[in-house]
């Protein structure tokens, strides 16, 4: 089984992105943050499945998207990660690059732009 | 926005335009005037910070829920620019508390002001329902304009009608300006960066 994560602070951002990209037919599953995030990645390599891709927001409590990129980058150099978020600075983007994503979104998202973006990562 | 530390409050005031969001820690007050518009205050006491936001939902909302709805989803980034700045101060949705005004049936100009004013409310209701921040004060609709004080630490608000216009002709004019540019150029879209 082949899960994708969508790591947010906002559930309303959160089930947005999952009706945007359930047509695609995989495991959705969300987390709140990145500690969360890293945590349910443990539990699905745990039970044997795989991750396809990762919707990260960088502002977030307790951690946020681009330390959890670094700490994610750690051990997994080529799942796709998308940042999706309001920052849109020149530093943040590059910060952004430098920790290992894979693209940069930023909020409000275009639903079948999205789609199309998430399709192109996990072919 | 405009900060003035010369006031009849003895603290720093913030004024803030519609469009405007602002969050801070600091022992301050955060000011506004709206008519359509909403004036959403957001605390988090443990951590004595808060913020406001003024901004409209750019037309009418659809029937499913708000979080699949291109109209919607402007009024959840606009929501998403301030609790963002609140997060960046340490802050954390989970302990905020709302307090909301604002959505009067105010705005002439608007072909369908009625159905957007709904669609304004609804919004409202579904966001702080969906996201689970308790709303403590919701002081919307009616139809005058209202001038609002809040004091983001301490998440003490206080409203006053406006019965006539010229009492805030400056803020008339900037509000119907923002909602002009906003019906405008609905929907927007932020820009892709793909690194791969
Ligand atoms: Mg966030």
């Amino acid at each position: 089984m082949k899960h994708i994560l969508v790591i947010d602070d906002s559930p309303t951002i959160r089930v947005s992105v999952e009706f945007t990209i359930k047509k695609l037919g995989y495991q959705i599953r969300q987390a709140e943050n990145g500690k969360d995030a890293l945590e349910k990645i443990a539990e699905i390599q745990k039970a044997g499945d795989d991750i396809a891709l990762c919707i990260c927001d960088v502002n977030m409590p307790v951690m946020d998207g681009i330390t959890f990129i670094r700490e994610f980058r750690k051990t997994d150099k080529f799942t796709p990660v998308l940042v999706l978020t309001t920052e849109s600075e020149n530093e943040k983007v590059s910060a952004g690059r430098e920790a290992g994503a894979s693209g940069w979104i930023i909020k409000p998202f275009q639903p079948a732009e999205l789609l199309k973006i998430v399709e192109k990562f996990i072919r | 926005m405009i900060r003035s530390t010369e006031n009849r409050y003895g603290k720093t005031l913030y004024t803030l335009f519609p469009g405007d969001y602002f969050a801070t820690g600091e022992d301050c007050i955060l000011g506004t005037v709206t008519g359509a518009c909403a004036c959403v205050c957001l605390y988090d006491n443990g951590r004595r910070l808060g913020g406001m936001g003024h901004f409209i939902v750019p037309g009418m909302i659809g029937t499913e829920g708000i979080f699949a709805d291109d109209i919607a989803t402007q009024g959840i980034t606009s929501m998403e620019y301030l609790i963002g700045e609140i997060v960046k101060l340490g802050g954390d949705r989970k302990y905020l508390k709302a307090k909301l005004f604002g959505v009067a049936r105010l705005n002439s100009r608007l072909s369908d002001m009625e159905g957007v004013i709904k669609s304004n409310i609804r919004f409202l209701k579904e966001y702080f329902s969906l996201e689970r921040i308790p709303v403590e004060t919701e002081d919307i609709g009616g139809m005058n304009r209202r001038q609002v004080l809040f004091y983001p630490t301490a998440g003490t608000a206080m409203r006053r009608f406006q019965r006539r216009n010229d009492d805030a002709s400056e803020f008339v004019r900037i509000e119907q300006e923002y909602i002009d540019t906003m019906f405008r150029n609905k929907p927007r879209y932020g820009k892709v960066y793909l690194f791969e």
